[in-house]
């Protein structure tokens, strides 16, 4: 009796263990956007080589962007941009520290469609500033697809865009994150 | 004669806003393929001299890198050669090169573990992999 009753206690113990596991969901070849409608051009750049890493428990929630992956339409605008505006060989990495917030709302076992919130910092050249945003999770067989849309300031991150290509680039930047985790093999 | 220079002035003007426009405004994107490497670097001495602090002379520039590759990531249309050396928050870290599509078909053929040599863009590194880019495979 007192045998089973330990076997009892142990297995209630171990499923336990199991199911509250912190899993962490990652991808290497996230994919962001980023969109200027200035009022004479409208330039889009991607990324589709982000680092990105969810921590389902904590709801931590950081990514790592290498500037030099930023692919133009134009090779003088990723030349500029290089160069010029993000100083990508001083500053080549730009990272997110953050969290999800209300991570206990998303069922990681659960296939469904989860709003996300998210807050954290964002450092782009060299500077950091706050960012709040929400987003989409999206909880499938194979992991979570991650989706989120929101608006810098060039401004916040000491980017300056000379007075003679003013008019082609925007003030405010549209950035899109498309991000497919797949939990990480522990 | 003044016509005539005008002329001259106004057709030179014309070439010139054109060779802005094909050559400046609109040249092409750097052919890797064909570039010619600014260093040769074996995988190990890449990502200790970038883990170590000493790697921010490869970024930007076209590397030649020889070494052994332990696994590949097949997207789509993107295969990755993956150089491991560690494991992180990230799961595995070393350098990751992502290969014109062209080779796809060749690297998809390979027995991993292989030794082997490639020619990319290194874009840098993200505190966990080095990342090299439009790799074309030389042998």
């Amino acid at each position: 009796m007192n045998m089973k009753r330990i076997l009892v206690v142990l297995a209630v113990f171990l499923s336990f263990t199991v199911s509250t596991q912190a899993q962490r969901y990652i991808t290497k070849s996230g994919n962001i956007t980023f969109f200027s409608d200035g009022p004479l051009e409208k330039i889009e750049a991607v990324n589709n080589k982000v680092n990105a890493a969810l921590d389902s428990q904590s709801g931590m929630f950081v990514f790592k962007v290498l500037m030099k992956s930023f692919v133009f339409e134009k090779a003088l605008m990723q030349e500029h941009f290089n160069e010029n505006y993000v100083e990508s060989d001083k500053y080549p990495v730009a990272t997110f520290k953050g969290k999800v917030t209300n991570i206990s709302d998303v069922n990681f076992n659960k296939p469904g469609d989860y709003q996300a919130k998210v807050t954290g910092q964002l450092t782009i050249h060299g500077q950091t500033h706050p960012v709040k945003t929400t987003g989409t999770f999206t909880v499938y067989d194979k992991g979570v697809k991650g989706k989120s849309q929101f608006t810098i300031k060039l401004i916040d991150y000491n980017i300056e865009i000379p007075s003679i290509v003013s008019g082609k680039i925007a003030k405010e930047i549209l950035i899109t994150v498309n991000i497919d985790l797949k939990p990480l093999k522990q | 004669m003044i016509k005539k220079i005008i002329l001259a002035i106004l057709i030179l003007g014309i070439l010139g806003a054109l060779y802005g426009w094909f050559f400046v405004y609109n040249k092409p994107h750097t052919n890797f393929e064909k570039s010619k490497p600014d260093f040769e670097v074996t995988a190990t001495g890449l990502y200790n001299d970038y883990v170590s602090g000493k790697g921010n002379r490869y970024n930007g520039k076209v590397l030649k890198l020889t070494g052994t590759v332990k696994k590949t990531d097949d997207g789509d249309t993107l295969v990755t050669l993956v150089f491991v050396f560690n494991e992180g928050m990230f799961g595995d870290e070393g350098i990751r090169c992502t290969l014109l599509p062209k080779y796809n078909p060749q690297i998809r053929k390979l027995t991993l573990p292989a030794t082997i040599t490639l020619k990319g863009f290194c874009a840098g590194y993200n505190g966990t992999d080095v990342v090299l880019e439009q790799c074309s495979l030389l042998k």
